[in-house]
């Protein structure tokens, strides 16, 4: 190190001599928050000039001012920016809090970032604050779930552990994935949903296959704890994304995590106790001898044995949603973590353990989360920052959603009546349940659906001053980054299952390991200037490259000896493996300036290949993107202290999305029959040369600000095209072949508006209340399509209500039949706008109350939750008389599309938060120094939901699983896991 | 000093520069998870065309579940009782209207591929040097033989909205865009036959070479050339009898494996194994299965002659001869008159299913012989078929029809009623004899298809592309 200084020094002396013997005068000074308390870490930057230091632990400073400038911007995350004179001596500051955001910093490219009031762009920033310092969600898909206005997020299944499909900004892709790319701390992160083997044919037969397609495993983003987290921005559009290229088509989300400030070490100790609670029961029907008489019997029993059995319960009757999910869940978090440093390194430390037990008996959701950031200054030119976080999650989620063999409890349960006690008898056995092969009962207790998680994120960054000189500078940063992880599910249903009496092979166990492997690393060089006194132009380029390799291997064994949890014994062992691998490699240019924050804009082009694109793996694809932004205040044309900010703004940008690996293969499949090898030929054909589809974005905005910003009107107007979307082309199946897996087959286009408008509504020491409302709506619509009407796979079932891709229609438009059998569009799964609201109010200065709202207005799920229980004769309402005279739940049972096809409409109280903070003066008597920061609070998620959908979540998609044909699955109920509230205690210590 | 400085630079920037040349380096990903078919289309070796010919041996068992069960289904043989599934039992017995769209059509995709899939075995084998000629024309031989039994399984089902009788030209870039028109019944019937006899001569053309590829044991004793060709005839007197061609009928059965005097259960079957890579048995229900029981229509039972080894005594699933079992507890879907009995037809999982037996062929020659008013070996032949399943002769059960053409035929039917339960039969045998009026219904509400609606895939794709 000493080397590398000796020969740098020279030239920093060499460039700061001239500035020394110019004429110059030093200046000092402390900062403090409106409170009074030093400020550790302000900026503290000489107006024109690069010259800027930082507040120590006490809040203080000191800074040499050239001459020539003479004012002081003082800047700090949180806080509103000061510009102050630079006089000799000592100046104190008093910072205000920002409750705007509007200094906030939001990426603007691979490397470079930009105040938020200078955006171009419309960037969703969620703070720490706002991710958990509300309620604590277990995992980061709950904790940003109606806070990212331009988003429809929707729950796979309300089991622990999470599972989560995010949209931004409608369809971005039909056939891929609709998860946006999530990137921490500079590094493209794995969100695989991982087949558990949980819906194949030899657990739930959700699906006929081998395959996991209907696993409803949880999104691999589930292992990042939130707390880590200091920041999550939200690139919703390929105007933003465009930096990210050819993995951006469905959008980006950034996350950083926290670090250590200067100072001394501060411990903090968090712990949450809390439990968890079924948010809604469907109820059943009680049962007569005249509705046994209408329906016939009950489901699968006959009259004869339903009227007896009806008798022998002697009029009682049982709740079997309560004895299932009736249970009281248990929540631990536990977390501690310390930071701190001083002005060459800095350190964050954090661990923490979460365990969340299910309202489910035997589910549950646990993390073990250990993280090290660290942050080193090598010298001025040169500093280092590391990441690292190791994880271990386990989560035990039961058996729900579709089914076809009577392992599903959601799926089951409906067509029980509830004059059968079902219950675990006390000698340990499970009655048989009439009509029904299978107990439920005896699944929860004997059978088995785990994931268990380990994973290693690091990542590492080196930024080095190349080059320095007056008004310019030149950098150069180095970026990598490691994402490894191997999930181990294990899906198991002993031998004597009652339901294994009807098998050729009793009992079956499915152990399954994915493995995944990201790599990334990018370099940049970062060319900074000022021409003139203030503008201000910084030129980028950059090289990236990152590898991503999944390997995915189960083995299964059908027909277990007892107790027998070894596959390779059984009697009938299969196994798979399926490798994914791609690598993209891209080069990416970029000019941004800045004209005295008046005009700021910026243009870029990033050239990718992708071995995706099969045969065109060495060809480059580019993508294009610029904006600009114009701060009418800041060009004095008028004082007013009423409008403060008026920001019109335009940003245009280019990403794509290939949707999978398999894409540009046909493959041959291995079959072995009558003991020989054979090889049969693919019904699916690969495109061997395939061009990613293409996402145009447009946005324009104006961004307004009154009364010192303290209200802020934030309007953004867009339209993404899609052009070329890859989509199945289904063949005539009279070919004998189904479909070319993935074709370009024409153009989708999504319009969009989201408003957001922030204010201080009161701003008093006794009382602050911060108040932020939120409206979003998107359209789709397919502008061209060179392929016959079709229906998107997995989307929903038959007349049950399924998506359609029709030229001039919503691909999210639910088909099905009206009562004469046509086939017809009804509705949307997309709703047609979402608001949220959300309240920070302050009160007898310790008081902190936090409420979120949240509400979808007009969004349709293709429901058959329903349907079981009419079929089965549950319904509450089942026996109502309907207009034809017959009873409702034989009525519904219709095929039109009606029956199946419901309003989801809500309005959710999301977070509910209250918290004190114990006063220092109280802290100081009571407690000596040791703690310096008490708070306790309580908290809830999930609290109150008014809807009159009918299902237990309407915020659900119960198909979203598996990475590739995603975007389009979205709200389909088919008996998901019931959605859970929580309930908080926090407590928080400072030491 | 300056220059130290810069050359220091300089070995920073061209070690970045030289980083960068190595890491944009891509290579084609070859597919790590299987082999391709490109790589048999041209030149392939002996070992792959021998492979190809083993995968389409097994995928011809496809569809034979959706086929017999839900042409059984709308014929009355049968309703499927899935639990999870309702459509199974409401869209197959009429009670709501077929989805075109739906899951109804596992069967139609299924033959289609098998087609298609004989077709890439059979070019894949012409485009080779690895293969004789006698060796490629056996080849041609078989594929086009399964084709032939694979569609008119196909056609069946769609009836008189028939099948496309061309699918694509392989050799041709495209080619797939552009399959050829819906035939109706009667041409479709034609182009079947058009194939059952090019198969014909591509195995004379074979003479005594053998198949390039293993014929697996399910073929029993039909896995020579010569042997075969009894199989293709076999086929060929399927046609012949749905185009009412009487005398092509019995020249066919004659070329056939049809034995009078023989085991009425010889011919090929599919096989089953628990091996990975391999299926099992597809219609195996466990006894008094409640998940998805295949209930035998109650009318079945009711409507046998007493006596009849098809029906009463043990189950061929116990190792008897009834194909049909009584359960321990009769079961329906909800307000459908309870069902006593279910189908049992095969011993365990891993039982093979005949696909083409003596049986029927001997039924066929009755037909045959009925047709062309030869009502004396008519009635000889039916008299076999009774007689080996426990009924009296004619003579003496019923000596009443025995001249009497349009009764005889009414027996005909109904031993292939029994005879071929659950083979993919009553359905087109009412049909041809337009009888489907007199099946019977277990809901007043449902009603009796007369075939398969065109898949709305096709008609999707036709509105677009219309065809040549």
């Amino acid at each position: 190190m000493r080397k590398v200084l000796g020969y740098w020094l020279p030239v920093l002396i060499g460039l700061v001599l001239p500035l020394l013997a110019a004429a110059q005068q030093t200046v000092k000074g402390r900062i403090t928050d409106p409170a009074g308390n030093p400020l550790q870490g302000a900026t503290i930057a000489v107006k024109g000039a690069k010259v800027s230091t930082q507040s120590d632990g006490n809040g203080d400073f000191s800074i040499v001012v050239p001459s020539g400038s003479n004012r002081l911007e003082i800047s700090f995350v949180g806080y509103l920016t000061q510009t102050v004179s630079a006089k000799s001596g000592e100046i104190s500051v008093q910072l205000k809090e920002d409750d705007t955001n509007l200094n906030e910093v939001v990426v603007t490219g691979l490397a470079t970032t930009i105040k938020k009031s200078n955006a171009a762009n419309s960037v969703a920033r969620i703070s720490a604050k706002e991710l958990t310092g509300s309620t604590r969600p277990p995992t980061l898909d709950g904790a940003i779930s109606g806070k990212i206005p331009g988003a429809q997020i929707t729950a796979n299944s309300g089991a622990p552990g999470g599972g989560v499909s995010i949209r931004l900004r409608g369809v971005s892709t039909v056939a891929g994935s609709s998860q946006p790319l999530f990137v921490i701390d500079g590094v493209i992160v794995n969100n695989d949903q991982f087949a558990t083997g949980t819906g194949t044919r030899a657990f739930t037969g959700a699906t006929s296959l081998d395959a996991g397609t209907q696993d409803q495993a949880p999104n691999r983003i589930a292992d990042i704890n939130p707390a880590d987290i200091e920041s999550v921005e939200v690139l919703k559009g390929p105007s933003a994304s465009a930096i990210y290229g050819s993995r951006a088509g469905a959008g980006v989300i950034v996350i950083t995590t926290k670090r250590g400030k200067s100072g001394n070490a501060r411990i903090t100790i968090n712990q949450d106790a809390g439990i968890t609670r079924a948010s809604k029961f469907l109820g059943s029907s009680n049962w007569s001898e005249e509705k046994i008489e209408t329906y016939g019997g009950a489901y699968n029993i006959s009259e004869e044995d339903a009227l007896d059995l009806f008798a022998a319960a002697n009029g009682r009757t049982w709740d079997y949603e309560k004895m299932i999910w009736g249970n009281t869940g248990k929540i631990n978090n536990t977390s501690l973590n310390i930071s701190g440093g001083n002005d060459r390194t800095k350190y964050y430390i954090a661990g923490s353990y979460q365990n969340e037990t299910g309202i489910q008996k035997k589910t549950g959701f646990t993390r073990k989360s250990f993280r090290i950031n660290l942050d080193h200054k090598l010298n001025d030119r040169i500093d280092f920052k590391v990441s690292s976080n190791f994880i271990n999650s386990y989560a035990s989620r039961g058996f729900t959603g579709n089914d076809n063999r009577g392992v599903s409890l959601t799926y089951h349960l409906p067509y029980i009546p509830n004059f059968l006690d079902i219950a675990r008898r006390p000698d340990g056995t499970y009655p048989t349940v009439p009509g029904r092969v299978q107990n439920p009962m005896e699944i929860i207790d004997r059978a088995q659906n785990i994931e268990k998680t380990n994973r290693f994120l690091n990542s590492g960054e080196m930024n080095v001053k190349l080059f320095s000189k007056g008004k310019s500078t030149l950098k150069l940063g180095l970026r990598g980054g490691v994402d490894f992880l191997v999930s181990e599910p294990t899906v198991y249903m002993p031998e004597d299952l009652q339901m294994m009496q009807e098998s050729a092979l009793r009992g079956a166990i499915r152990l399954t390991t994915n493995k995944s492997r990201y790599t990334y690393m990018q370099a940049g060089l970062n060319f900074n200037t000022t021409v003139g006194n203030n503008v201000e132009l910084t030129t980028g380029l950059v090289f990236l490259r990152d590898d991503q390799r999944t390997d995915q291997s189960y083995i299964q064994g059908e027909g277990l000896l007892p107790a027998q949890r070894n596959p390779s014994i059984a009697q009938r062992v299969t196994t798979g493996n399926i490798i994914n691998r791609s690598s993209v490699v891209a080069f990416d240019a970029s000019q941004e300036f800045n004209w005295d924050d008046k005009v700021i804009g910026r243009v870029g082009l990033r050239a990718d290949k992708s071995t995706l694109s099969g045969l065109n793996f060495d060809k480059y694809y580019y993508y294009p993107r610029a904006a600009v932004a114009v701060n009418l205040a800041n060009f004095g044309l008028w004082e007013s202290d009423i409008i403060t900010q008026v920001k019109p703004r335009a940003a245009y940008g280019e990403a794509s999305g290939f949707p999978s690996f398999d894409a540009v293969y046909s493959n041959l499949l291995g079959v072995n029959y009558g003991g020989e090898l054979g090889s049969v030929s693919p019904i699916l054909l690969g495109l061997g040369a395939l061009d990613p589809e293409r996402a145009q974005e447009i946005e324009f905005g104006l961004d307004l600000g009154f009364l010192q910003n303290r209200i802020t009107l934030e309007a953004t107007w867009y339209n993404k095209k899609v052009k070329d979307f890859l989509f199945p082309y289904t063949l005539a199946p009279g070919t004998g072949v189904s479909s070319i897996k993935l074709f370009p087959v024409g153009d989708l286009e999504n319009k969009g508006i989201e408003i957001g408008l922030n204010a201080q509504i009161i701003k008093r020491s006794s009382l602050e209340w911060t108040s932020s409302l939120q409206y979003w709506n998107n359209r789709t619509e397919v502008t061209r399509l060179n392929i016959p009407p079709s229906y998107v796979a997995n989307s929903g079932f038959g007349t049950y209500g399924r998506k359609r891709i029709v030229l001039g229609t919503s691909p999210t438009a639910w088909w099905g039949v009206d009562t004469s059998g046509n086939t017809i569009s009804y509705k949307d799964f997309q709703p047609d706008f979402q608001m949220s609201w959300n309240n920070n109010i302050r009160f007898a200065k310790n008081f902190d109350f936090n409420m979120l709202w949240h509400a979808s207005q007009g969004g349709y799920n293709a429901s058959l939750t329903r349907l079981l229980k009419d079929e089965g004769g549950t319904t509450k309402d089942w026996s109502v008389i309907g207009k034809s005279g017959d009873p409702l739940g034989i009525e519904r049972q219709g095929s039109e599309v009606t029956n199946f096809v419901f309003d989801a409409s809500y309005i959710r109280l999301r977070e509910l938060g209250l918290y004190y903070t114990v006063p220092a003066k109280i802290l100081k008597s009571g407690l000596g120094k040791v703690v310096q920061n008490l708070r306790v609070g309580v908290s809830a998620q999930n609290l109150v939901t008014i809807t009159d959908y009918y299902g237990y979540d309407p915020e659900v998609s119960n198909f979203n699983t598996g990475n590739a044909g995603g975007a389009l699955t979205g709200g389909v109920d088919l008996a998901p896991f019931p959605l859970a509230k929580r309930y908080f205690f926090h407590l928080n210590i400072g030491l | 000093m300056l220059k130290l400085i810069y050359k220091y630079r300089v070995v920073l920037l061209s070690t970045v520069l030289l980083q960068m040349a190595s890491c944009t380096k891509t290579d084609y990903v070859p597919n790590p998870n299987a082999p391709t078919q490109e790589s048999v289309l041209r030149n392939a070796t002996r070992q792959q065309i021998s492979q190809l010919g083993v995968g389409v041996q097994s995928v011809l068992r496809d569809g034979v579940f959706s086929f017999r069960t839900w042409s059984g289904s709308i014929g009355r043989e049968v309703v499927y009782f899935a639990q999870t599934e309702s459509r199974y039992y409401r869209e197959l017995q009429g009670e709501i209207p077929l989805d075109a769209a739906g899951i109804m059509y596992g069967w139609y995709s299924a033959f289609n591929q098998i087609r298609r899939r004989a077709e890439i075995m059979l070019q894949s084998a012409s485009n080779t040097g690895s293969l004789s000629d006698a060796e490629k024309a056996a080849a041609k031989g078989f594929g086009k033989t399964v084709q032939a039994y694979a569609m008119l399984n196909c056609l069946n089902m769609m009836g008189n909205n028939g099948i496309r009788t061309s699918f694509s030209d392989l050799s041709t870039e495209g080619d797939l865009l552009k399959p050829g028109c819906f035939k109706n019944y009667t041409e479709s019937l034609t182009y079947l036959k058009g194939l059952a006899d090019e198969g014909l001569a591509s195995l004379d053309q074979a003479g005594t070479a053998d198949f390039p590829f293993p014929m697996v044991s399910g073929w029993g004793d039909l896995t020579s050339i010569a042997s075969f060709k009894q199989f293709n005839r076999a086929v060929a007197a399927r046609i012949a009898m749905y185009q009412q061609d009487w005398n092509g009928l019995e020249t066919a059965l004659n070329s056939s494996f049809m034995d009078l005097d023989g085991d009425l259960n010889a011919g090929p079957s599919f096989l089953y194994s628990n091996t990975i890579g391999d299926e099992t048995n597809p219609i195996w229900r466990s006894l008094d299965n409640n998940s998805s029981p295949i209930l035998v229509q109650a009318d079945f039972v009711g409507d046998a002659e007493a006596g009849d080894d098809r029906v009463f005594g043990t189950s061929m699933a116990e190792g008897g001869t009834a194909r049909v079992r009584q359960r321990a507890t009769a079961t329906a879907p909800p307000d459908y008159p309870l069902m006593t009995h279910e189908v049992q037809m095969d011993q365990n999982n891993i039982s093979p299913i005949r696909f083409l037996r003596n049986e029927e062929l001997i039924l066929m020659y009755a037909e045959a012989k009925l047709q062309k008013d030869e009502l004396a070996p008519a009635v000889t032949a039916l008299d076999i078929i009774r007689t080996e399943n426990g009924l009296a002769a004619l003579a003496v059960a019923k000596p009443g029809i025995l001249g009497n053409k349009n009764a005889l035929i009414d027996e005909l039917l109904h031993q292939r009623r029994y005879s071929l339960f659950m083979e993919g039969h009553r359905w087109f045998d009412m049909r041809r004899y337009n009888k489907l009026n007199t099946l019977p219904l277990d809901k007043p509400t449902h009603s009796v298809y007369e075939q398969f609606l065109v898949p709305r895939a096709e008609v999707d794709w036709d509105s677009v592309n219309p065809c040549q």
